[in-house]
């Protein structure tokens, strides 16, 4: 087997179709302007802008201020909530219905409501953003409580671990496989909610910041927008795995051992 | 009456109504002893340790400590589970495995004890290995230190040798048994293994077939310290073997034929 | 594992929605939220059951189900054919991938701007919106679900002379339905927001539009009984997948163990 040559063979063909999109772009935009088709280089321009001065001020930070403020919210109150209603198993029967409704609203539909209460603040984004990304952490984080070894309570039971001691120093790391997958997915959905806060409800912002250079038909700055909000996402989607990486490095080997491999 | 370090009294436990795990187990444990507590398979060994931990609550009847009752594990009580693989934290090392009951106690003396227990049980080398890069034995041995570091006075041990191959166990029991005699702990052994009984315990206590119950309790007055070797050659041993053996297939067969 | 007879859990659930219900009120009464702004829960279900039976809020439902469709039948198709592509066809698979990353972190709704900009406001763009934002996850499990096919399904269809085709419709197509019923139930809910999204933005009828022009009319009840009843109207199309699921695919490994 050729290993080498499997591996270039690929890339080549990578490269070329990247390449050849682009140009098929660039001419198509040079031989047949229209207002939805720029230029690279206008694009490239308009995406290293956003990245400086007073765009990264007024459109980039409010942005990520506020993905960050909701997402971390969203993390913090699905980790606890989540692992109270796992490991208090009685309370499953209560709480499911009202969870089993409000993790299936459109989160969208929630920011006409938050208007309202809010106004158009940045409160009442971080709370579309947080509202909308809290689901998949406290449902994976209900999982992941109730799924912990008895064995593992037992110990800490035997040691004189309290309730919430066992709660934090045994239930918490046990699910955190669990929970990490659930907090990827809050990272994607905080992104949507984030962008569509800013297009409905905001004045600065990506997301408005797009919708104005639509507006004004300014659309190289549209496409450096939509590639700046990709580049975030990405950016953070590996953080979040190199993190997860290191923090669930136990859980790797762990399972690479034991069949199922679980903890939980 | 408190001096025994632990009383069973007329315990009795069923998860179903009809069909009681435990009935009427009494027996008594005094300071220093070395019990081992030896039944037919699923007879509920299991079910009386966890009682006897005061993990769980009998229905009937009292287990006390030191004459006390507890409603959860007593602090001086510390226990060894079977499946040394669900028991230990994945997520901690070695050290921090064996640390877990001390998080009250000042950092030097954490690490003071925390490196004693280690070496009693040979494992300082893979003190900052994680559990899943331990063998059977080791994670065991691993279970063990954190059980001791607290410095219990009653130890109990769920089948802590069954899963392990011939020669590791007999390498543990005679661990444990120098542990047990160095630390002058109370040690309660349930074990499936009729020859560790005699061989580690100065009591054996034997249970009949579910529901379980005492049947007969027998003294084993063999000297110590004891040698895997000649002990196991020694014709009381194979006599209170012997006995045992007899006892336990009784109630094996009592099982089959009910 | 059943761990409440079925009618404790029922009651217990009702029981919840009882206390959510007593919540809100309880939130009203102490004025932390401006009962104007916040209606009691009767004045929403009535608002609710008379916009529902012939008013404005079921004819802005049908609105957003007349876009949320057609654009969730496109991306089936798409994704399920694209799927089926890319995981049978090496080389087109290598070939689109750095697009397929490309696009992949980017949120769909960030393109609203640019369909505003292609394809204006109109019915095409929204069903390209729609279309766009769920055929990601039906394409994704499409592509894993042929890829894990069992190759020992294949083998057999093999040894019992299938030709390619007949392999792909009798054998790899009716496994991977399993996972085309989960993509498509992701998108189910993804086409939804987009729908909704598109209809704010750009007044497009449907429901999206409806809340945000009651709203603005300081009809705040109304508003209160549209966004339950779309909650509602999120759960129930789950419910009715999974119901379908399960009716269709009773053998999958998800619904076998019911």
């Amino acid at each position: 087997m050729t290993a080498r040559r499997n591996r270039i063979a690929p890339l080549a063909w990578q490269i070329g179709m990247t390449g050849a999109l682009l140009a098929i772009w660039q001419w198509a935009a040079l031989t047949h302007p229209a207002p939805y088709l720029p230029v690279l280089q206008n694009i490239v321009a308009g995406y290293l802008r956003l990245w400086h001065g007073d765009l990264l001020q007024s459109a980039i930070v409010p942005s990520m201020v506020r993905l960050a403020i909701g997402f971390l919210i969203a993390v913090a109150a699905g980790c606890v909530a989540g692992l109270v209603l796992g490991y208090l198993r009685a309370l499953d029967p209560w709480v499911r219905p009202v969870l089993e409704y409000l993790r299936f609203i459109p989160a969208v539909a929630i920011l006409p409501a938050a208007l309202l209460l809010f106004g158009p603040t940045d409160t009442m984004r971080i709370f579309v953003i947080a509202f909308g990304s809290v689901f998949p952490v406290l449902l994976a984080a209900i999982d992941g409580a109730r799924r912990v070894d008895a064995v593992l309570l037992d110990v800490a039971r035997v040691n004189g671990l309290s309730l919430m001691e066992r709660l934090f120093r045994v239930v918490l790391p046990a699910a955190l496989p669990l929970i990490f997958a659930g907090v990827r997915i809050a990272l994607s959905i905080a992104l949507v909610m984030m962008v569509i806060s800013e297009l409905i409800a905001a004045d600065d912002g990506l997301g408005f910041y797009i919708l104005r250079n639509q507006r004004l038909f300014q659309t190289a700055n549209v496409y450096a927008g939509v590639l700046t909000i990709g580049t975030i996402g990405l950016a953070l989607t590996l953080a979040l795995l190199a993190i997860e990486r290191s923090v669930l490095s136990w859980h790797r080997g762990w399972r690479g051992l034991s069949g199922t491999g679980s903890v939980i | 009456m408190s001096e025994s370090i632990l009383i069973m009294d007329g315990v009795t436990k069923a998860y179903v109504p009809t069909a009681p795990i435990l009935k009427d187990v009494s027996f008594r444990q005094e300071p220093g002893e070395f019990l081992a507590v030896v039944g037919p398979s699923g007879c509920g060994k299991t079910t009386m340790l966890r009682c006897i931990a005061s993990l769980m609550q009998p229905d009937q009847g009292a287990v006390l400590h030191h004459g006390q009752h507890f409603d959860n594990p007593p602090p001086w009580l510390s226990i060894v589970f079977q499946d040394y693989n669900r028991s230990l934290f994945p997520w901690l090392s070695v050290r921090r495995n064996v640390a877990f009951g001390l998080r009250h106690v000042g950092k030097e003396e954490r690490d003071a004890r925390v490196q004693g227990a280690l070496k009693a049980v040979n494992l300082e080398h893979a003190a900052d290995l994680y559990p899943w890069q331990l063998s059977g034995g080791m994670q065991q041995r691993c279970a063990l230190a954190r059980s001791i570091v607290v410095q219990p006075k009653l130890l109990l041990l769920d089948e802590p040798f069954a899963s392990v191959d011939a020669q590791t166990r007999i390498d543990l029991q005679d661990m444990v048994m120098d542990i047990c005699r160095k630390m002058s702990l109370s040690t309660l052994l349930v074990t499936h293994d009729i020859d560790e009984a005699v061989f580690m315990a100065d009591k054996v206590v034997v249970l009949s077939t579910r529901p379980a119950r005492v049947v007969e309790e027998i003294g084993v007055d063999l000297p110590r310290p004891r040698d895997q070797l000649t002990t196991k050659e020694t014709p009381d041993f194979l006599h209170l073997r012997h006995r045992v053996y007899t006892l336990v297939r009784q109630q094996a067969q009592k099982g089959t034929s009910a | 594992m059943k761990m409440t007879p079925l009618p404790g859990a029922v009651l217990k659930g009702i029981a919840g929605i009882a206390l959510s219900v007593a919540l809100w009120e309880l939130i009203r009464a102490f004025r932390i939220v401006d009962p104007r702004d916040l209606p009691s829960f009767v004045a929403i279900v009535r608002s609710a059951a008379a916009g529902l039976w012939g008013g404005d809020l079921a004819a802005a439902l049908v609105a957003t189900i007349g876009s949320w469709v057609p654009g969730l039948l496109i991306a089936t198709i798409g994704g399920v054919a694209i799927g089926i592509a890319l995981a049978l066809v090496p080389t087109l698979e290598i070939a689109t991938r750095p697009l397929l990353e490309f696009l992949r972190p980017i949120p769909s709704v960030a393109l609203i701007p640019v369909a505003l900009l292609v394809l204006g406001i109109g019915l095409q763009m929204q069903l390209s919106m729609i279309a766009f934002a769920s055929i990601w996850p039906v394409l994704f499990s499409t592509k894993a679900g042929v890829e894990s096919v069992d190759p020992r399904y294949l083998e057999t269809g093999r040894v019992m002379g299938l030709g390619q085709t007949a392999q792909l419709l009798r054998i790899v197509l009716p496994s991977t339905l399993p996972s085309v019923a989960t993509g498509m139930r992701t998108a189910s809910a993804i086409a939804l927001v987009l729908a909704i999204t598109v209809e704010m933005l750009t007044g497009r009828p449907g429901i999206g539009f409806y809340i945000e022009t009651i709203r603005l009319n300081g009809l705040t009840t109304e508003m209160w009984a549209a966004i339950f009843v779309t909650g509602l109207f999120g759960y129930l199309v789950n419910a009715a997948f999974m119901a379908a699921e399960r009716f269709a695919l009773p053998w999958s490994p998800e619904n076998r163990d019911r």
